[in-house]
């Protein structure tokens, strides 16, 4: 055990001090706060861009009517509702050149001719703008149906009937479960949707990486022939863990630094405002998600570690390794892009069927926990089959590990490591 | 009691005989000699002393004791290739391996100092493995296996790739090392550093024992083959001699080879009829000479 501790310790001081690490963390968080900038840093310059605009930013629209267009009347209105942000000025002709300076200045997005006729609403609407941004449009569409309702219902409607009219229906969904008894919908709040994918991508580059380093870090220790000095040293047992341990604290670390860095960048004031308009509610945070989430990756890790450290300890030379760890990455990638891609739906057979096998049940289950429908016996019984699946591995691994160390020359084939095997005790 | 007693050892990979039934003992204060071409069974043998292996056949004991993970922390190994992490600092990995034999953190630098400073290179502590030169690199390898006071070292061609120089500096080490009473197990290719070195040497010869014992005994078993003989004059007549295969000139005097012993005593007597005798020896034969005799044609 105090070996082990040893072991830990040099494992994670010569990793930590790594230019690939460090090097790598870096560029992650740098990436990280980037991204996390871009929707401020897009605001600013559209704010930059748009110096010489109105005051408020939104939706800025002329519409050409004569005198009297009652279409553009309902459409000043409507635009006039408190929440749509917009506003709409009527000038008499395209060729005013009040409208020409308004456009040319940015005052105005762009201008709408319309012709209507009474009783069956709108004719052609054409939209003259320079480039029509999805906000104009949706305003647009919106705007221009209720405009067309008023136009046809005409008096025959009150505006509270016109405006229940164009309430959206509310849907409420209830589950039927299987005996018939309408179970309770349980909507998760978006943020768990953020912390899933969050969760996926950084435990799947996490337990990628340091899965790779510790491959890599046998090979070139077996290479470099100081396992045999190693392997007289200390039991291969306790170096196999130790490492993997060692690693695993290197990982940890970086999800750290990450986790930092991301909670730094949404304690930015700038960011907070954000978090709002995207509906997040950090107050909704699950820390049970959290919880899930981290035992499922340290369990997600270890499983995946001990097979790169058994296929590390297989291949004698650094370029072999590539190749021989192509398996377990292929793994991996079912493990993440399975969830992945069921992410707006959780509750899928597949999802189901792969949150029990334990190679892919870490990322899919921490899918259905955060974002699926799943019972407290299920995670269990996936966390049960996950940790035997772990000691049996780890039974496995430090068999080939042991075997695999001395091995040297082209990579053996299975049957030869299963009599190499047969011939050592751990 | 011997400190390392191999019998009837024996190991094999699939089909072939890597090691075929070696018997040997190791005494406290020894250096013992394992030489044998390439690929007679010296690393297997090494190997499975250090218990990277386990012997198909035989017994292996240690101070009377069979192998345990108690012996990690009284042995010290050389690998042939010696191995040291290139990107780690010498003083962190060598503190390293020393703390994983059970060393304490202090005593490891305390003894890894010492090291340093007997091999007159203490500026080595902070530097990377890969910055050192070959001989150096091996240096460190050196001490990496006897930084913890290790009571069995096994040596796997200690003294390759290194200069004159070092090769003494290595010697007077591991002789020191002897005389402190630590057993040595040393294969080499380098029959003169056997014969410095060693007391009792094995000599394997495509996974068999075919040579044992005392370097003394060994070679008296062997006749005396060649006379050497330096004389300030010309001596003629020599190849005459009977008993004399074939007469060398040499800067010096001849260096004649002799099929019986009798004739040595000939060759003098005629040399001293011609003039002055400087210098007359019987050589006894070298353990080079042996090695190739008994292995053959085969031995690098």
């Amino acid at each position: 055990m105090n070996k082990m501790g040893t072991i830990i310790g040099f494992t994670f001081k010569n990793k930590v001090r790594t230019k690939s690490f460090l090097v790598t963390t870096l560029i992650l968080v740098l990436l990280l706060s980037i991204g996390m900038n871009i929707p401020y840093f897009i605001k600013v310059f559209k704010g930059e861009d748009g110096s010489g605009s109105a005051s408020s930013p939104g939706v800025h629209i002329a519409v050409i009517a004569e005198n009297g267009s009652r279409a553009a009347q309902l459409l000043q209105t409507y635009a006039q509702q408190p929440g749509t942000g917009a506003t709409v000025v009527p000038y008499a002709s395209a060729d005013d050149p009040g409208l020409k300076k308004a456009l040319s200045d940015g005052k105005v997005d762009g201008y709408l001719t319309l012709t209507e006729q009474e009783g069956t609403g709108l004719g052609s609407v054409v939209y003259h703008s320079k480039d029509d941004s999805s906000e104009e449009q949706s305003f647009l569409r919106s705007a221009l149906q209720q405009v067309n309702a008023q136009l046809i219902a005409g008096d025959r409607l009150t505006p509270q009937q016109i405006a229940a009219m164009n309430a959206p229906v509310q849907l409420g969904t209830e589950k039927i479960s299987a005996d018939g008894e309408s179970a309770q919908d349980k909507s998760h709040p978006l943020i768990n949707y953020v912390i899933v994918y969050v969760l996926l991508i950084l435990f799947f580059m996490s337990i990628m990486m340091t899965g790779n380093m510790i491959a890599a870090e046998v090979t070139s220790e077996k290479s470099s022939r100081i396992m045999e000095i190693l392997i007289t040293s200390a039991s291969p047992l306790a170096q196999m863990f130790g490492k993997v341990i060692g690693i695993f604290l290197v990982g940890l670390l970086q999800i750290a630094i990450i986790a930092a860095a991301i909670a730094a960048n949404l304690m930015l004031p700038h960011n907070s405002g954000v978090l709002k308009d995207f509906n997040l509610n950090l107050g909704q945070l699950s820390v049970s998600l959290l919880v899930y989430g981290i035992i499922l990756y340290i369990l997600g890790y270890f499983l995946y570690a001990l097979m790169y450290a058994a296929v590390g300890s297989i291949v004698s030379r650094t370029e072999d390794l590539g190749q021989a760890v192509m398996p377990i990455m292929m793994l991996g990638f079912v493990n993440f892009y399975v969830p992945l891609f069921s992410i707006s739906n959780a509750n899928t057979l597949l999802i189901k069927v792969t949150s029990f096998i334990p190679f892919t049940s870490p990322l899919s289950m921490l899918l259905r926990i955060g974002v699926g429908d799943v019972a407290v016996w299920e995670i269990i019984l996936s966390l049960l089959l996950l940790l035997v699946t772990i000691f049996g591995l780890g039974w496995l691994a430090a068999k080939i590990y042991r075997t695999g160390v001395l091995m040297y020359g082209k990579r053996p084939s299975i049957k030869e490591l299963r009599k190499a095997m047969k011939a050592y005790k751990i | 009691m011997e400190a390392l007693k191999l019998e009837g050892v024996v190991k094999q990979y699939g089909d072939k005989t890597a090691v075929n039934g070696i018997t040997l003992g190791v005494e406290p204060g020894e250096i013992y000699g394992l030489l044998g071409a390439n690929g007679a069974g010296k690393t297997t043998t090494m190997r499975m002393v250090l218990g990277l292996i386990y012997p198909d056949g035989g017994t292996i004991r240690y101070k009377g004791k069979p192998y345990s993970s108690e012996l990690q922390s009284i042995m010290g190994y050389l690998p042939e290739e010696r191995g040291l992490y290139p990107k780690v600092k010498v003083s962190e990995q060598i503190n390293y391996l020393a703390r994983l034999r059970g060393m304490s953190a202090s005593d490891a630098d305390k003894s890894l100092r010492y090291w340093l400073d007997r091999f007159e290179v203490p500026d080595y502590y902070n530097k990377k493995i890969e910055e050192l030169s070959k001989g150096n690199q091996q240096k460190m390898g050196f001490i990496a296996a006897v930084v913890h006071k290790p009571q069995i070292l096994i040596l796997d061609e200690a003294f390759s790739g290194l200069d004159p120089v070092n090769v003494e500096l290595l010697k007077d080490t591991v002789r020191e090392l002897r005389d402190q009473g630590t057993s040595i197990l040393f294969s080499t290719h380098r029959m003169e550093h056997v014969e410095e070195l060693c007391r009792h040497i094995t000599i394997l010869d495509r996974s068999n024992t075919v040579v044992q014992g005392d370097l003394r005994e060994i070679k008296k078993g062997y006749p005396r083959e060649e006379v050497l003989l330096r004389t300030p004059g010309e001596v003629t007549g020599l190849d005459r001699i009977s008993g004399v295969t074939a007469v060398e000139r040499q800067e010096r005097g001849y260096l004649v080879r002799i099929s019986e012993i009798g004739a040595a005593q000939r060759i003098l007597g005629q040399a001293m009829e011609q003039g002055e005798v400087e210098h007359f020896e019987i050589k006894e034969p070298t353990l080079n000479q042996i090695f190739i005799r008994v292995v053959g044609e085969s031995h690098e």
